[in-house]
This record gives C-alpha cells, structure tokens and sequence, in this order.
C-alpha cells in the first residue's frame, strides 16, 4: 500500500547528537569566577585574618590564636553567642508557628490557584518598605507611649503601660518573628499546593477525620517546605544584627552586632573570629536541618 | 439479588451545566457493575456524589435501604478508588494499605498484629506479596493500581466505587487487569461500580452495564443486549459498533439522507428522534453488479481507507452525502479484501439486522 512505500522511502539514518559537557560547563564560568573572587577568598582571607595579631589600634600578619582564646573566655563574646542561638530558636518556633496555620490556609484551603497567588503576594507587600523601616515602625507600636499600649490602657485592661514589649528581647523577637514570618509560609504553602486534593480525599475516605489526616499525610508531606522555610529563616536571623541594634536599646547584643561593634573599632580580628564562629553554626544549623528531610527525594 | 445501592431522582448542577439530571437507579449486591459514558456524560460526578464528595442537588441515596446523603464519605462504608490511584506518596505499600485501619475515626484497629495479619491477607488477595516494604513510587502501574484496590478492600467496604481505574495503565496490562478486577471481586463478594470510558472494557468486565448519556442512565442491562438492542440513537453512538442515519418513518420505510430502508419485522424502540442503525459487522461489501435479495437493503458508497487490526479488518466509505461509513469483516475464515481505492462499491445488510428507532 501507498503508506508502506513512504516509510522504505523515509528511513534515513537517526541522527545521534553527541553530548558535550565539556562545552556546556563554560557556562558555569561567570558564576564561578564571581564566587570565588567575593565570596570563597573572602572567607578564606576572614579566617587568615582571625589569626593575626590585633593591638589596640594595629593590626599585624603575624599569626596568634590570642584573638580565638579572647573570644572563648569572654563572657560578652559567649553570652553573645548563646543569646544568638536562644533569639534564633525562638523565632525559628514562632515562624513556624504563625506562618504553617497561615501557609495551611493559603495552600490547602483556597483551590482557587489565582487567588493562592493574590495571598502570596499580600504576604510580600512588607518587603515594598526598606528593612530599616519595618524595624523602626515597630517603635511607635511597641513603645511605653506606643499604639498597643496606649489601645491596652484605654480598653482598661492594663493601669500601666507594659514596658517589657520595646527595648527588650521581646521586642527583637515580634520584629524578627514579623519579618521573616513570609520566608517560613512561601515554601510551606508551595509544597501544601503541591498535595493532590484526591489524596486528602483518599485519607477521608478511608475513615481519618481532619486531624489524623493532617497529622499522617498533610504534615510529612509539608515538611520539605518546613525545612526549607526553616533554613531561609535560619540563615537571616543567625546573621541579624539590625533588628535587635534598633528595637533592643543595646540590651540584647547578637553575633552580628559583635561584628559591627568590632568592625566599628577597627579591631578586625575579633570581628574575623566572630565571623567565622557565625558561619560554622549556619553551616552546623543548615546541615542539620537538611537531616531531618531529604530534600533531593522531595523536591 | 437484592438492592444494595438506590439513587431516587438524583440532580447535580454546576453554574450553568446540568451534570446530572434525574437519576434513578437500584444497583445488585456482590456484582460487577460497569457504568459507561463518554466524556463530559456526568459519570465522575455520579460517582463523586455516591461517594459523598460531593453533594447532590435533590434526590435521595439509599445504601441498604438507609438515606445516606447527609452522611459523610468515611461513615458510608462505600470505598473509593481514585483514576490516579492517590496513594499517600510518603508511605510503604503496607502502610497505605494499613492506612484504613489504623487512621478511621469510627472503630480503629489499634491492635498491631490485627492490623499486620488483615493487610498480609489483603496483599495475598490482590496479589502484591513480597512488595509490602516497598515505596509506592518504586512500583509499576499495574502494581500501584493494586495497592489502591487493597487499601480500600482493607476496609471492608459494603460496596466499591472505581474512577476508571484502568485509564492509567498501558493496553496490555488493561486487558490483565481487566479479568483479576473481576476475580478479585469475586473472592471478596462485594459490588463494584467500575466507571470508564471504553466501551469494550464495560462490556467485558460489567454483570450489568449501565451506559450515561448526558445526565441520564441510558440503558441499564447485561452486556448482551447492551450490545446487540442499545436502548437509544445515543447508547449505539457510544458503543462505537453501529452506522447510524438520521431521518424519518414514512409509509413502512425509513428516509435518511442517503435512501429508503425497508423497515424489517420488529417495532421500532421508542426514541426522541427517529434513527436508523446498523452494526459494522453485519454490512457486506459486493461489487455494484451485483444482485440483492429481497429482504436486502443496498446503498452505494465510496471506498476511502482501511484499517486491519488482525481478526478484523475495518473499512471506511464515503456516503453520497459526505458521511463516513464503516463495515467491520472478520477475518476468521477470509483473506481480507482489497478495494480499490475511490472504487465505488455496493453495501448491503438484512432488512431484519438494522435497529430502527422512532
């Protein structure tokens, strides 16, 4: 038949195309080249740097572990640290505490998927002020004369203004709980959008009320966005030094206040020293948090 | 046997798109029951609607006999099997399967050993045995689709609802699955209700099949005279077997577009319009020479194309009225036939083989 003939007519050869990746890892080249020149050999030069030998006002490349043995026995530099990982622990649990109900709502309860993206955004509209705003705004809120307390006394429920809430640890954690709270919902809510619905009805189906559902299917399957969510926020409050210099009145003094302390006296290599305990504990917090779920697997 | 499942007037409707409209129905314990319907007929909703995920507009749903509209999905004791399986992506395939028992609100099994002999018995019937600590990602289709049957049957629903559970698999394994669907149900006595899309998968697989035209049961009857007496124009459109001319009865013949067809001996089924049908296997293809009998009816047509499937061999003529025409022969005892092609040919049937509606 005429179809047969077409076919002998139109056997050629089948083109293989040989791959090069050789060539294709040209293209990692401009990123590479950028990395290493500012971020690797600056952190290779910060920990150099956190062995030089620092004098009040000089520095000398002569290399001393007088700095690290400084920062050890100091109760400032370790009280500054343990006060880093208690503040970081606790807005990690508060994000996740305001952010998964609100990512919940968002990813699993609104099927809507243009209106999924309306909220996403709504969530975003913070960041259209600068950082220094969004701290500063909470002081005519949280202050003695501020907005809760003056709402507070005027409904009767408190005589006298609560002063704990501006100028304290609290104060540092609502800013910072308020700021990243949106980097805990975005991967959250993705990966709750990402659950098929026939599978939560699967669940119901088989006789599991909400909370069994929530607790079997919805909360493993969320937690890749969890873990996400929670190194994103990690990252940002372990390196924090704005939030806690504006809100805290210098009470609380974070690893990264520290850094700008030091930066600010020219005393570079406690800075370095600083530094380089700061980023260990992200990599020691992010290694840690990629344990508790296999990312490659979930993604 | 008696009436598990009843629907009474049952009505859905979305915005403007009337998905179900008036459905009545009484579906037989411990029987396979096949639901056919093209796209778009209502049959997913219908299903939906036994299910309890979604609620009718009017009508009532009696389950032995009890009213169980308002009652939620997990209380109906009716199991679902979804078209993309929905097996919870994180768990083992025994977990799945165990999911049921442990996780229900009402009556949970917390009795490890219970839980562990009843899914070992489930994984035995449906046949997964060795598989039970595997992920349900790292099996097959045919396997995954297994797994979902086990994690309902688990259960111990009264009854099965299945979203054209073979959609997913290639056409071979269909063709397996098809005859262990049915003996699986067999072994654990309950009725399925198996929704889908293909004609020759209801027809195989349904004691009863019912067929869904457009928010409505069509016809609801066994396979047999599903096939061979569809109960309207509709039903023999669906089932992809039968040429079928629109027209009108006048003076003992039947006017379409393309000629006068004698009626045969039998009344014609009552139908909204009038039709002619006539399946592709009892049509003959002759030279135009040649002679009819008397109780033949012949009309002439254009040859266009063939297609041979093996046992059969379908070809396809144009109508004088630019319609396609098919003839089914088969091919058990005869070489298939070559016709030339844009060759003009004479198709000829018994007067008494056409189903004539009106």
């Amino acid at each position: 038949m005429s179809m047969m003939a077409v076919a002998e007519q139109t056997e050629t050869e089948p083109v293989v195309e040989k791959k090069s990746p050789g060539k294709a890892l040209w293209l990692l080249a401009p990123g590479v080249i950028w990395m290493s020149l500012f971020l690797v050999l600056p952190m290779l030069m910060m920990v150099y740097v956190s062995f030089w030998t620092q004098t009040t006002f000089t520095i000398e490349p002569t290399l001393t572990l007088k700095s690290w043995v400084t920062f050890f026995t100091s109760d400032t530099y370790l009280g500054a640290l343990w006060t880093t990982v208690r503040i970081w622990l606790i807005v990690l649990v508060a994000t996740v505490l305001v952010g998964y109900p609100a990512a919940l709502f968002v990813g699993l309860f609104v099927k809507n998927k243009a209106l999924q993206t309306v909220l996403l955004v709504l969530c975003v509209i913070p960041f259209w002020t600068s950082f220094l705003i969004r701290v500063l705004a909470w002081r005519p809120m949280l202050g003695k004369e501020g907005a809760i307390n003056m709402i507070l006394m005027n409904l009767g429920i408190t005589d006298a203004p609560i002063e704990v809430l501006l100028f304290s640890e609290l104060s540092v954690i609502i800013g910072m709980t308020q700021i990243y709270c949106v980097f805990m919902v975005g991967p959250i809510a993705f990966m709750l959008g990402r659950i098929d619905t026939s599978i939560i009805e699967a669940a119901q189906d088989l006789g599991a009320g909400f909370w069994r559902i929530f607790r079997t299917i919805i909360l493993p399957l969320s937690m890749p966005g969890v873990v996400v969510g929670a190194i994103f926020v990690s990252v940002m409050v372990l390196g924090e030094f704005a939030t806690s210099a504006a809100l805290s009145g210098r009470k609380v003094n974070l690893l990264g206040n520290i850094i700008v302390t030091q930066v600010g006296s020219l005393k570079w290599a406690f800075a370095a020293v600083a530094g380089v305990v700061l980023t260990i504990l992200m990599g020691a917090v992010v290694a840690a948090l990629l344990r508790v779920v296999d990312l490659r697997k979930e993604l | 046997m008696s009436t598990v499942l009843q629907l009474k007037n049952i009505t859905k409707t979305y915005g403007d798109m009337r998905a179900l409209s008036g459905i009545d129905l009484a579906l037989p314990g411990d029987a396979y029951i096949s639901l056919l319907g093209p796209s778009g007929s209502g049959k997913t909703t219908l299903l939906r609607v036994i299910a309890g995920f979604e609620h009718p507009d009017g009508g009532a749903i009696l389950f032995d006999g009890k009213r169980i509209d308002t009652v939620a999905p997990h209380q109906r004791g009716i199991g679902f099997v979804f078209q993309n399986f929905a097996l919870f992506p994180h768990l083992s395939v025994a977990q799945n399967i165990a999911f049921g028992l442990e996780n229900r609100d009402v009556d949970p099994v917390t009795d490890r050993r219970v839980v562990d002999a009843r899914v070992r018995d489930i994984i035995s019937l449906v046949g997964l045995s060795g598989l039970e600590g595997r992920a349900v990602t790292q099996i097959s289709g045919g396997q995954r689709q297994r797994v979902a049957l086990a994690r309902t049957l688990v259960t111990e629903p009264r009854m099965v609802l299945l979203d054209e559970p073979l959609g997913a698999l290639d056409a071979n394994l269909r063709a397996r699955m098809r005859a262990e669907l049915r003996a699986i149900r067999e072994r654990c006595g309950v009725t399925f209700l198996h929704v889908t899309g293909s004609e020759a998968e209801a027809l195989a697989m349904g004691d009863t099949v019912l067929v869904l035209e457009s928010g409505r049961i069509a016809q609801s009857a066994d396979s047999d005279t599903v096939y061979n007496r569809p109960a309207s124009p509709a039903v023999a459109r669906f089932l992809n077997c039968y040429n079928l001319f629109q027209g009108r009865i006048e003076g003992g013949a039947f006017v379409g577009g393309v000629g006068r067809f004698g009626l045969g001996s039998a009344a014609p089924t009552r139908a909204a319009s009038p039709a002619y049908a006539i399946r592709y296997d009892r049509v003959s293809v002759r030279p135009r020479e040649a002679a009819i009998a008397e109780d033949e009816i012949r009309i002439e047509a254009n040859f266009v194309a063939s297609e041979y499937s093996g046992a059969a061999v379908n070809s396809f003529f144009a109508l004088d009225d630019g319609r396609v025409f098919e003839v089914e022969s088969h091919l058990s005892h005869a070489a298939p036939e070559t016709y030339a092609e844009q060759g003009r040919y004479a198709l000829v049937w018994k007067r008494e083989d056409a189903l004539v509606y009106a």
